[in-house]
């Protein structure tokens, strides 16, 4: 090969390394400053849930700011949830998680935007996430996992649905008063059941 | 020189885009399999950027061609190998669509880049179906076709029309889930799938015969028979997009109740998987007979060597998410740096080809 096609080549294989590395820079840089807090955490406010086994624990954060490289940066409801395995047994979790806020629209999690903020929460956690959908947990083994809604304008009031067991959900009720959001109340509700 | 180019510009160049731009899903699967490797998440981002500079720069002659120089395009449709190609670019839309809807929000933010998705989502379905039905009618009413014409490039039409529902599902996630449009990619994704599921299997079947009951292709086709792994692998990466779609739709998705067959999902796509699997060695066999044999020529169909070995690593990254995690999340990262070597490779043997001016002589 002559030296211009091998420059040529070169060239093309290393722009998405060269590229990955400026932008991992710019993000850094850009982002370093924002962020967001952990307004609560269950495991040290000892207002986790105890359910078949399974303690569930949450940590929340209702204004965690992620910013895209070229557009302004928006605010994201996110969650950490805690599953600390209480039985003498493996257990094999999948939970999906919906926030439904007014009018009563129902939202999934965002992955990807989970994603891309997954290190900042680790950081600020002293956590590992878990990235698969359903997970073992061993006797005594607690996975961390993180989830992430949009954000609607003048959020008031809204409750999270969190599906992890056959017969019922977990839902948590938030709203906010005097401009601090408060965790106004937890149940664990019936699941129906269709024929479809 | 630049007419000469257009003219030049065969059907098979939406191949080098496919290539690279599934290299941004196996690099963002790949980061998050653990903290040492979130890095590879911006490497994905900067294969995503190259991908679009190619899409854009490979999508201008690519088009010109069919108004600039129609007898050539037509001379390639009816090509037994050349037509089947055409389908690359389209795929090359729903590709671009992936990739923005899995890392465009880290460019755009959310809204943007799902809204861009779902154009690339359409004008990839309107190319597919519009080559799907062409490359059907030529070969059907083609008397000339003979047994020994059958190749693995025949799987890039059903590769087609099984990749739609990947990024339909991938739409039916989270923003769109709910609303009027989830039922538009929900049903022209199941029809898509139907087609390619179908096709693939009379394809495959037409093909296997001829290796049995025929010659084997040329050297120069050799790198085709990779393709063979794409259709399982694919719906592999289907079946698992669906599940986080059901999921995103609280276990039911227009009237159906999806919940209830997880498990069943779960295993066929590992099935599936394994017949990949099983392909990849089926390769290994029939490309180190063609090395042995000298008649393994360097030319542009090695890029067929990309893109099935990367959606075989995609649909690995996506098992791993909810089948055997340890086994399947090193086997991403194995099967990542084998697509990536494989891809640096291809890139040089493309420069080499190109510099053998082979770009400018007739192919017909």
């Amino acid at each position: 090969m002559k030296i211009r096609s091998v420059t040529i080549a070169l060239t093309i294989v290393l722009i998405p390394f060269i590229s990955g590395v400026v932008l991992f820079n710019a993000k850094l840089h850009g982002t370093a400053s924002e962020r967001g807090n952990f307004i609560s955490d269950t495991r040290y406010e000892n207002k986790g849930i105890d359910h078949k086994g399974i303690s569930i624990d949450w940590s929340f954060s209702p204004d965690w700011r992620y910013k895209p490289l070229f557009f302004p940066s928006k605010e994201y409801l996110v969650f950490v949830f805690h599953y600390k395995n209480d039985s003498e047994y493996d257990i094999e979790l999948a939970p999906s998680y919906t926030f439904v806020p007014p009018p009563h629209r129902r939202y999934s999690a965002n992955e990807e935007i989970s994603m891309y903020i997954e290190d900042d929460v680790e950081d600020e956690l002293g956590i590992t996430d878990e990235t698969s959908m359903s997970y073992k947990i061993s006797p005594g083994a607690t996975i961390h996992y993180i989830v992430t809604f949009e954000k609607p304008e003048n959020l008031n009031h809204f409750y999270i649905d969190v599906d992890i067991f056959r017969d019922d959900t977990l839902r948590l009720y938030y709203e906010k008063k005097c401009g601090t959001w408060v965790n106004a109340n937890n149940e664990l509700i019936d699941k129906y059941r269709g024929r479809g | 020189m630049f007419r000469r180019i257009v003219k030049n510009f065969g059907p098979e160049w939406g191949a080098a885009v496919m290539g690279t731009a599934a290299l941004c899903i196996t690099m963002q699967l790949s980061s998050e399999v653990a903290r040492p490797f979130s890095a590879l998440l911006y490497v994905g981002l900067g294969f995503y950027l190259l991908t679009t500079v190619m899409f854009i720069a490979f999508l201008i002659p690519w088009t010109l061609r069919f108004f600039m120089y129609p007898d050539e395009v037509r001379k390639d449709l009816r090509h037994p190998i050349k037509g089947n190609f055409f389908p690359t670019m389209p795929i090359s839309f729903i590709l671009a669509g992936t990739g923005t809807n899995k890392l465009g929000p880290m460019i755009f933010g959310p809204k943007f880049s799902y809204h861009l998705s779902v154009i690339f989502f359409f004008l990839g379905v309107i190319g597919i179906f519009t080559f799907g039905y062409l490359l059907v009618r030529i070969h059907f009413l083609n008397k000339e076709m003979r047994l020994n014409d059958a190749n693995f490039s025949w799987f890039i039409p059903p590769v087609s029309h099984l990749i739609i529902p990947v990024l339909g599902t991938c739409l039916l996630d989270v923003y769109w889930a709910g609303t009027a449009l989830a039922s538009v990619f929900f049903v022209i994704s199941m029809v898509a799938l139907g087609v390619g599921f179908f096709n693939f299997l009379f394809v495959g079947s037409m093909v296997w015969r001829r290796y049995v009951c025929g010659t084997i292709p040329q050297g120069n086709l050799a790198p085709t028979i990779m393709i063979g792994i794409a259709p399982t692998a694919i719906m592999v990466v289907f079946l698992i997009k669906f599940i986080e779609a059901i999921e995103a739709s609280h276990g039911t998705l227009f009237g159906i109740n999806f919940a209830a067959v997880f498990p069943f999902i779960k295993i066929s796509a590992a099935i599936l998987w394994g017949f990949s699997f099983w392909w990849l060695f089926l390769v290994i066999i029939l490309v180190t007979h063609y090395i042995k044999i000298k008649e393994h020529p360097l030319g542009f169909s090695w890029w067929a060597y990309t893109f099935p070995l990367e959606a075989f690593t995609v649909s690995t990254g996506l098992l791993a998410k909810c089948v055997a995690p340890y086994f399947f999340r090193g086997a991403l990262l194995g099967l990542n740096t084998l697509a990536m070597a494989t891809w640096v490779v291809v890139v040089f043997a493309t420069i080499k080809w190109l510099e053998s001016g082979a770009f400018f002589k007739p192919q017909h």
